[in-house]
């Protein structure tokens, strides 16, 4: 059992590292707590990582011995380091559900605490450590997935490969997740963290032993993001099929590849910026806690990746968000070059608007005009995705299916998540608005509204082709009706306090916002509840939904072409892309032929 | 925004959050009605398996859209943008009628009013300004302690208190006020800076310069 397995060998390895530690310390007569932890930690993870498999599948091979890859298999199959793309998107998935609804859970208690003015149901602490957990579990399945689940199952079968480019760098990506989950729900036991996932310096340096889980928690889930971003980048450029040329490629893929560009180089950056926290906690070095250090040096860092990573969730959701609205209006999709060259503009402008995160922060006023500018301008690329979503819809054949509804929900709700950006990139207005409720509004309509709407959108989509079975349609109408609604209700109402001067992150509140609170509150539990009916959908349509036909929505994409789910290796007969991938409508173009059974001919791209 | 502005820089940002709700209203109805008239029209109806007529793009729409986006950001970009920042900075230069130090400490906010000999040190005072003033808040936070924000919700402004960095801002005062009234005129911490973040505040009273002179002079004697 591989999972008992790497448990074990996780416990042996965090004692190996405690021990070496230990030695240290004792020597050089500093404090052993905390590099105890993060030594042990790493020895841990190693461990961890050899006993799920990977030193089955690629250990042995640094020793010159020969590995066991076996990727298929029953069940079992999921519960070990595994190379198969479509068994790590499904790992992903399901993982990331589990911390979606943990993370559920947490904004309920939180609401529950802000549903009156006062103190009851937290500590001033606990409901700290509540919010900084809600934050990072929430930006781990917004960041996630769509870019680890849906798509490394569908992206490799869209551009008819095999698998990805590194399989086994796949496989680590994934397998470095589990340790980030269990640090982040031992965090609590270990005295939290009151921080935020913003984890500011001199705070953050300053917390207990549960700040510190925190910190190497996002550091893993960060080489996570890199190497994954790398890996898609790879199977993009090397492993298409014959004929798939990049005017060939699906929207899905291309907004996958923008993503992954800033995965990789951006979320380096707040590597850096956790790694030095840590240091400065298990060190004594130096980097940003005054005197001597400089505590905007890390917001700087911190918001070089953080703002980039919103484009990491939010770019994916974008090219979901089209491809099944292309799908579902039978009609090509509108502007399909402009979309493409909007996703290089939005990858190119995210990397040089972070500072509009620090109009209060106290950085030089020369600064503020610069970003503002920027940051506004961000509006016009946005602007084609909207453009293209309605030109596709305007005088489609509409099939008002889940997927599309929840597509639909994502054009709405970006719409006002994009519009409330405006005012936090003015610099007038953000700052009275900063850290206020009315940012928490903002980027929920973005986040929420956009990015984990596009994964339930993806989720009804890709769900016949990954379980090889149907969703219930008439359930899945009810979860996009409650949940659209109470969403909406929840979050614009959360707009009101933050423009009559409550600020965000507290427990405790004047009592004069005390009735908008309870609105929020009281829609949010019927936003939490909405959730019911989609997991009894997917978890009865699993067990025990109708066969899927292999091409349920009749969509003219590679994914669709192959059996629900896929063999092992994707396709029986091989793929040759002869076509763009939106021909509805326009007999001369055929996406693809399939010709010679696969592996006869050697994978190329061009 | 709701509840009165008492600094003419927060009856600037007043007006641009009011004059950025009034772009974003139409282009709101506008994408709402597009969905809903392509849903309600454009429907397939049940058994219709043909495809639509397969148009990719059009030039012209492109280049208009293009046009108003990059229009309208550029208004936006002008005003309020370009004219917030020349507001908030149009009293640097000045010599302020009053200046107060202000210092972050968990969780309590010490005030030192500049040359006047008074400081407040204590969590239960309140902090007294004058109306019809132009007041220079100095903020800094003590060097062991975490970076703090400077807010107060009826000015509308806000400024973080960073350890070994001094940051200000300006307010131009226009409206007598009191906490008690109105729970806007505090000063409220916006920056998560731990344990007692959401108690870290000082109640506010704006009085008019003759009863703050007199308040000032008793506190100083």
């Amino acid at each position: 059992m591989p999972l008992v397995r790497g448990a074990i060998y996780a416990a042996i390895g965090f004692v190996i590292g405690a021990g070496i530690s230990l030695g240290i310390t004792n020597m050089t007569g500093e404090d052993a707590q905390e590099p105890l932890i993060v030594l042990g930690y790493v020895f841990a993870v190693i461990g961890w990582l050899m006993g799920v498999g990977m030193w089955k599948a690629w250990g042995r091979n640094w020793f010159g011995k020969s590995t066991d890859l076996n990727p298929s298999g029953g069940w079992e199959r999921y519960l070990r380091f595994n190379i198969d793309h479509k068994v790590i998107g499904i790992q992903y998935i399901t993982s990331l559900v589990v911390v979606f609804l943990l993370a559920g859970i947490l904004a309920m208690l939180m609401r529950a605490e802000l549903a009156d003015s006062g103190q009851n149901v937290f500590t001033k602490t606990t409901y700290n450590t509540t919010m900084s957990l809600h934050g990072i579990m929430m930006v781990a399945v917004a960041v996630a997935t769509v870019m680890g689940g849906f798509s490394n199952f569908v992206l490799p079968l869209m551009i008819g490969a095999e698998d990805v480019a590194f399989p086994r760098i796949n496989a680590l990506s994934f397998w470095v997740i589990p340790p980030v989950v269990v640090l982040l729900l031992l965090s609590p036991l270990f005295g939290g963290f009151d921080t935020g996932w913003t984890a500011y310096p001199p705070l953050s340096t300053q917390t207990p032993v549960g700040g510190l889980l925190f910190e190497l928690a996002f550091l893993t889930f960060g080489i996570s993001s890199i190497l994954g971003g790398m890996n898609f980048i790879a199977t993009i450029i090397t492993q298409r099929a014959p004929g798939m040329t990049w005017g060939r490629l699906p929207i899905f893929v291309w907004s996958v590849l923008a993503a992954s560009i800033i995965s990789l180089t951006a979320t380096q950056w707040v590597a850096y910026g956790l790694l030095m926290i840590i240091f400065e906690r298990i060190f004594n070095m130096v980097f940003f806690s005054p005197p001597g250090g400089n505590a905007l040096l890390y917001q700087h860092v911190f918001w070089f990746y953080s703002h980039p990573a919103v484009y990491i969730m939010i770019l994916p959701a974008f090219g979901a968000e089209l491809e099944i609205i292309s799908h579902f209006s039978r009609k090509p999709l509108f502007a399909y070059r402009w979309v493409v060259r909007a996703f290089a503009l939005i990858v190119a402008l995210s990397f040089v608007v972070w500072a509009h995160h620090l109009f209060t922060s106290g950085m030089g006023e020369s600064l503020h005009g610069p970003f503002m500018i920027l940051t506004e301008l961000i509006s016009i690329p946005t602007g084609i995705v909207f453009l293209s979503a309605l030109g596709t819809l305007w005088r489609s054949k509409l099939r008002l299916k889940v997927p599309l509804l929840f597509a639909l929900g994502v054009v709405f709700n970006f719409t006002i998540g994009g519009l409330t950006g405006i005012f936090l990139a003015d610099v007038a207005t953000d700052i009275a608005l900063q850290d206020t409720y009315f940012v928490v509004a903002h980027f929920h309509y973005t986040i929420m509204g956009g990015e984990i709407f596009a994964i339930f959108a993806a989720g009804y989509y890709w769900f016949p082709k990954i379980t090889g079975r149907m969703y219930n349609e008439t359930l899945g109408r009810i979860h996009f009706g409650l949940m659209f609604i109470l969403y909406n209700i929840t979050f614009l109402a959360m707009f009101i306090p933050g423009t009559v001067g409550m600020n965000r992150r507290v427990a405790e509140y004047p009592p004069e916002f005390e009735s908008m609170n309870l609105i929020v509150s009281i829609a949010a539990f019927g936003l939490g509840l909405s959730f019911l009916p989609w997991i009894y959908n997917m978890l009865n349509s699993w067990i025990r939904g109708k066969k899927a036909p292999d091409n349920p929505w009749d969509a003219t994409t590679l994914e669709w072409q192959t059996t629900s789910p896929p063999p092992l290796e994707n396709f029986d007969e091989f793929p040759v892309v002869t076509g763009d991938p939106y021909g509805y409508g326009d007999e001369t173009v055929t996406h693809a032929r399939f010709g010679k059974p696969a592996h006869s001919a050697p994978a190329e791209g061009d | 925004m709701f509840g009165d502005a008492a600094t003419t820089q927060g009856e600037f940002i007043d007006e641009a959050f009011t004059l950025l709700m009034v772009m974003a209203i139409p282009i709101f109805t506008f994408v709402v009605t597009m969905i809903g008239y392509v849903v309600f029209k454009f429907r397939a109806k049940s058994g219709d398996l043909e495809d639509a007529a397969p148009i990719r793009t059009h030039t012209n729409w492109v280049g208009f859209w293009f046009a108003w986006t990059t229009i309208l950001c550029l208004v936006v970009i002008v005003h309020p943008g370009y004219t917030g920042l020349i507001e908030l900075r149009q009293t640097k230069a000045d010599e302020p009628d009053l200046t107060v130090n202000v210092t972050g400490r968990r969780w309590q906010w010490i005030y030192e009013y500049d040359g006047r000999g008074v400081s407040l040190f204590s969590k239960d005072e309140m902090l007294i300004l004058p109306n019809d003033s132009l007041i220079r808040f100095n903020v800094t936070s003590e060097d062991q302690d975490v970076v703090h924000s400077f807010w107060i919700p009826a000015f509308r402004m806000k400024i973080d208190a960073v350890p070994g960095l001094m940051t200000y801002y300006d307010v131009i005062t226009t409206e007598t006020g009191h906490f008690n009234d109105d729970v806007n005129f505090r000063v409220q911490c916006a920056e998560l800076c731990g344990r007692d973040h959401s108690l870290m505040f000082t109640r506010i009273e704006v009085v008019e310069p003759a009863e703050f002179e007199q308040w000032i002079a008793d506190k100083a004697g």
